[in-house]
């Protein structure tokens, strides 16, 4: 049973994959967003087409990507014929049984990956939200990834971290599902909350990368 | 196909193996909404129906119909049955329901997946006796043709003339259009080859909606017999 959910999840990552390939050519995109599904989503909303289609930006989600499924994406053609200026990474939730230190080190490689590639672009990493309804392991791990990234890019002039988590955890613990309906993926409520500061900072990157 | 012929027909919830319990407690929250809420229609069902909320369409023509979303991403025919034999049917009359499940069912075939939908519908049926159901067929998926198009499809087959023998209830295949003359399906239409986009929610929703306005409009003894 697991081989054939498996293949079927392959099939579907391959055919995106070789969509966006595609996609990169022919488009000047300013600013690239590549990621997992919380990415992916971003391009459904209204939110994205309001703050993000006006700065020329492309969007590679894959749901359910982890790290290393958008470190192959990266590395087999999906950064090829394009030169943003920045790029958007927020991957990483979706690693379950790699500890936070693999993790980290997923999302470095990733960032090599793009530095490599796009020697003058600017990476963005975005900091992994809190998830599930109470209290539990996943919001431990995902905090526990955000502060080994933040640490391992501080001293890198080519990258910034963001932490994008508005204060979605409530007093008693407990998220909202008017800010994420399955306790893991953003309402578009919850985007727009989200996005005004991403949206700023892309912007004052954008403004420092201008001759 | 009885349970026990039919895996697709066994009750199942979802196990825990990522570490946050998100099914659950979106199943907890479904059941805590069936005490607060009165719904006419409710839609259940995994990331088709799920989805389908957190787009405008939602708002401007199904919420205003009282209608509540018990979509749950993932779900196959065994969870969905679960939901509904574990709460998610207590303390509630609708008077339509919206049934779309199947397209998960990856260990079954397409003659188990039928099965499983059909015993959904009799648990609806029996636990809902008033009640009017509409299955939506399986959506084709992929960008291109591969064995799952024609497993829905043949899904939707089977389904086509044994739901009806079931009591009221009928299946509406909203699928067509999707696939162009080539072949392929556009990421304008299901931005990953699954899930549809905004637009394509639109153009779905316009004849669920007008069969929904349809069904939901009863005569005075049908409504008297509905309350008691």
């Amino acid at each position: 049973y697991e081989n054939r959910v498996v293949i079927a999840f392959l099939y579907v990552l391959i055919l995106q994959h070789n969509r966006f390939v595609s996609d990169s050519k022919g488009k000047e995109p300013d600013v690239l967003f590549v990621g997992d599904s919380l990415v992916q989503l971003l391009h459904e909303f209204e939110v994205w087409r309001k703050l993000f289609s006006p700065l020329h930006a492309l969007n590679f989600g894959v749901g359910g990507d982890a790290t290393q499924h958008v470190l192959w994406r990266l590395v087999n053609g999906e950064l090829d014929h394009i030169s943003p200026k920045v790029v958007v990474l927020w991957v990483g939730t979706n690693n379950h049984g790699h500890t936070p230190e693999q993790i980290c080190g997923g999302i470095m490689a990733i960032i090599n990956v793009i530095h490599q590639k796009l020697p003058h672009a600017h990476t963005l990493v975005l900091g992994l939200l809190p998830r599930g309804k109470s209290p539990n392991p996943l919001r431990e791990r995902n905090a526990s990834v955000n502060a080994l990234v933040q640490a391992e890019v501080a001293s890198l002039s080519h990258v910034s971290f963001l932490d994008m988590d508005p204060g979605f955890i409530l007093s008693d613990g407990s998220i909202a599902h008017q800010d994420m309906y399955d306790y893991l993926h953003l309402t578009p409520q919850a985007y727009q909350k989200v996005c005004q500061p991403l949206h700023e900072r892309i912007k004052s990157l954008l403004d420092k990368h201008a001759p | 196909m009885s349970a026990e012929e039919n895996p697709a027909a066994e009750p199942a919830p979802v196990i825990d193996v990522q570490g946050d319990g998100r099914w659950m407690s979106q199943h907890n929250r479904f059941v805590q909404e069936c005490k607060d809420a009165e719904p006419d229609v409710l839609f259940v069902g995994d990331s088709m129906v799920q989805l389908m909320q957190q787009y405008e369409v939602w708002r401007e023509l199904f919420s205003p119909l009282h209608a509540l979303n018990f979509g749950v991403g993932g779900d196959t025919t065994c969870n969905v049955l679960w939901r509904l034999q574990n709460g998610e049917l207590d303390n509630i009359r609708p008077r339509v329901v919206v049934l779309w499940v199947g397209t998960n069912n990856h260990e079954h075939t397409a003659d188990q997946v039928a099965g499983g939908i059909l015993a959904i519908v009799q648990l609806l049926l029996s636990r809902l006796p008033k009640c009017k159901i509409i299955v939506l067929g399986l959506l084709p998926r992929g960008e291109f043709p591969n064995p799952l198009r024609e497993k829905n499809a043949a899904v939707n087959n089977l389904l086509r003339t044994s739901l009806p023998q079931l009591g009221p209830v009928q299946l509406i295949d909203v699928g067509g259009g999707f696939v162009h003359s080539d072949g392929t399906i556009s990421s304008r239409d299901m931005f990953d080859f699954l899930h549809l986009t905004a637009s394509a929610y639109r153009t779905i929703s316009t004849s669920l909606h007008e069969l929904l306005l349809q069904l939901l409009e009863e005569t005075p003894q049908e409504r008297r017999a509905s309350l008691v």
